[in-house]
C-alpha cells in the first residue's frame, strides 16, 4: 500500500510528514538499546512482506503486516515502518521519498492503534484469547490503513474517488489473510518466547 | 523469535519476485505512439488508463493498454508529450515521448525492398531494447537482501546513536 510520487497535493505530503516525524520521535524516545535488535528484525520484516503479491484485483496488491509491527512494538513501529518504506522507496521506487511521511502514517497509526487496543489480550495465558488478539491486531491494523490511504486519495480529487473505493474493497481479503498469519505467529510467540509480547 | 521469522521470510521467497512498481514505455512512428505499461516483475498491466498531456500540460486524451499491457494512438500534437499511466489507484508511471520530427515527413522510401529489411532489423532491435528494459526494472533477489541489510545497518547506526546519548 504505497502512494507513488505525484499523485498527492503539497499540503497533504506536508501535513503527513509532520504527523509522521512525531510519530517516529516518540517511537524513538520510547526505544531502549536492548530492544533494537527486535525492532531492526520487524523493521526488515515489513521491508520483505510488501514485496510478496497476492494477486487479487486488476493491479497488485501485496501482505503488509502492520499489525504485526504494532503488537509487538508498539509505539516503536513509526521508526520501524519508516526506515522500511525508506529503503523500499530508495532501492524499488515504491512508494516515493516525498509520499514517505503520508504512507508512514498511514501505516504505523493504525499499528499503534492495535498494540493499545489488544495488548491486553495478548498477555492472557488461554490460548484462543491470544490467538484472537492477534488476528482481531492485524485485520483491524490492514483495514485502517486502507481506509486512511483511501481517504487520503479521496481528499485528493475527483478523478481518484471510484479508485479509492475499489482500492478499499481489494484491501478486504488481504486483511483476512494477514488476521490469520498474524493469530498464528504471537500464539507461536506466546509458546517459545512469551516475554516478547509484554 | 529469529528461527521464525527466518523461516517465514525463506518459506516465502519464491513469491517474493512479484512487486508493483509500474513502468511505462513508448515511442513515436510518425502520427502514432506506440507504447507498453508493465509491474516490476514484467508482467503487463491490464486495462490501465493512459493520459496524455501535451507541453503545456493540457490533457489531450486518454489510450487503454490491452490484455498485454500494449497500447497506442493516434495524436496531432507534434511537441513534446508526456503519458502518465495509473494502474490502479496509488500506482502510476510517467513517460516522455520525443517530439515529431519534421523530417521523418519526408522519408519518402526510395527502395522499397531495402527499406523492409531495415524495418525488420530495427523492430528486432526494440524488442531487444524492450527486453533489456523490462530486465533493468525487474527487481532481484541481490536487490531485496541489500535492503535488509541498509536496514540492519541504519539500526546499528541508531543502536551507536542512543548508547552514547544514555551513556552521557
Amino acid at each position: 500500500m504505497h502512494i507513488s510520487e505525484g499523485v498527492l497535493s503539497g499540503p497533504l505530503l506536508l501535513g503527513g510528514a509532520l504527523l509522521s516525524a512525531g510519530g517516529i520521535a516518540l517511537g524513538l524516545r520510547d526505544t531502549k538499546t536492548p530492544q533494537l535488535p527486535k525492532v531492526a528484525i520487524l523493521s526488515s520484516g515489513f521491508f520483505v512482506a510488501s514485496l510478496i503479491h497476492i494477486p487479487i484485483g486488476p493491479t497488485s496488491t501485496h501482505l503488509i503486516l502492520n499489525g504485526l509491527m504494532g503488537l509487538l512494538l508498539g509505539l516503536k513501529a513509526f521508526p520501524a515502518i519508516f526506515v522500511a518504506l525508506l529503503f523500499q522507496a530508495l532501492l524499488f521506487q515504491f512508494g516515493g521519498l516525498t509520499t514517505i511521511g503520508v504512507n508512514t502514517f498511514n501505516m504505523a497509526t493504525p499499528a499503534v492503534l492495535s498494540y493499545y487496543l489488544f495488548r491486553n489480550l495478548l498477555k492472557k495465558e488461554n490460548k484462543t484469547l491470544v490467538f484472537f488478539g492477534g488476528a482481531l491486531g492485524g485485520g483491524l491494523s490492514v483495514l485502517l490503513g486502507t481506509l486512511l490511504t483511501s481517504f487520503v486519495l479521496f481528499l485528493t480529487g475527483e478523478s481518484f474517488r471510484a479508485l479509492a473505493i475499489t482500492f478499499f474493497l481489494m484491501y478486504f481479503p488481504v486483511a483476512l489473510i494477514e488476521a490469520l498469519i498474524i493469530g498464528f505467529i504471537v500464539s507461536y510467540l506466546k509458546k517459545v518466547k512469551p516475554e516478547i509480547l509484554e | 523469535m529469529k528461527g521464525l521469522l527466518l523461516a517465514f521470510l525463506l518459506g516465502l521467497l519464491p513469491a517474493l519476485s512479484e512487486a508493483h512498481k509500474v513502468n511505462l514505455f513508448a515511442v513515436r512512428e510518425g502520427d502514432t505512439v506506440k507504447g507498453e505499461c508493465y509491474f516490476a516483475d514484467g508482467s503487463p498491466c491490464k486495462k490501465a488508463k493512459v493520459e496524455i498531456y501535451n507541453e503545456k500540460d493540457e490533457k489531450v486524451g486518454e489510450s487503454l493498454t490491452d490484455e498485454r499491457g500494449l497500447f497506442y494512438f493516434k495524436t496531432e500534437e507534434t511537441g513534446k508529450l508526456k503519458l502518465v499511466a495509473l494502474a490502479g489507484p496509488s500506482h502510476m508511471a510517467q513517460y516522455e515521448v520525443e517530439a515529431f520530427q519534421e523530417a521523418e515527413r519526408d522519408q519518402i522510401p526510395p527502395h522499397e525492398i531495402s527499406n523492409k529489411a531495415i524495418e525488420e532489423k530495427l523492430q528486432r532491435l526494440e524488442n531487444e531494447i524492450r527486453d533489456l528494459r523490462k530486465k533493468m526494472d525487474r527487481l532481484t533477489f541481490r536487490d531485496i537482501l541489500g535492503g535488509i541489510g541498509y536496514i540492519f545497518g541504519l539500526w546499528g547506526i541508531i543502536n551507536l546513536l542512543l548508547r552514547r546519548k544514555n551513556a552521557s
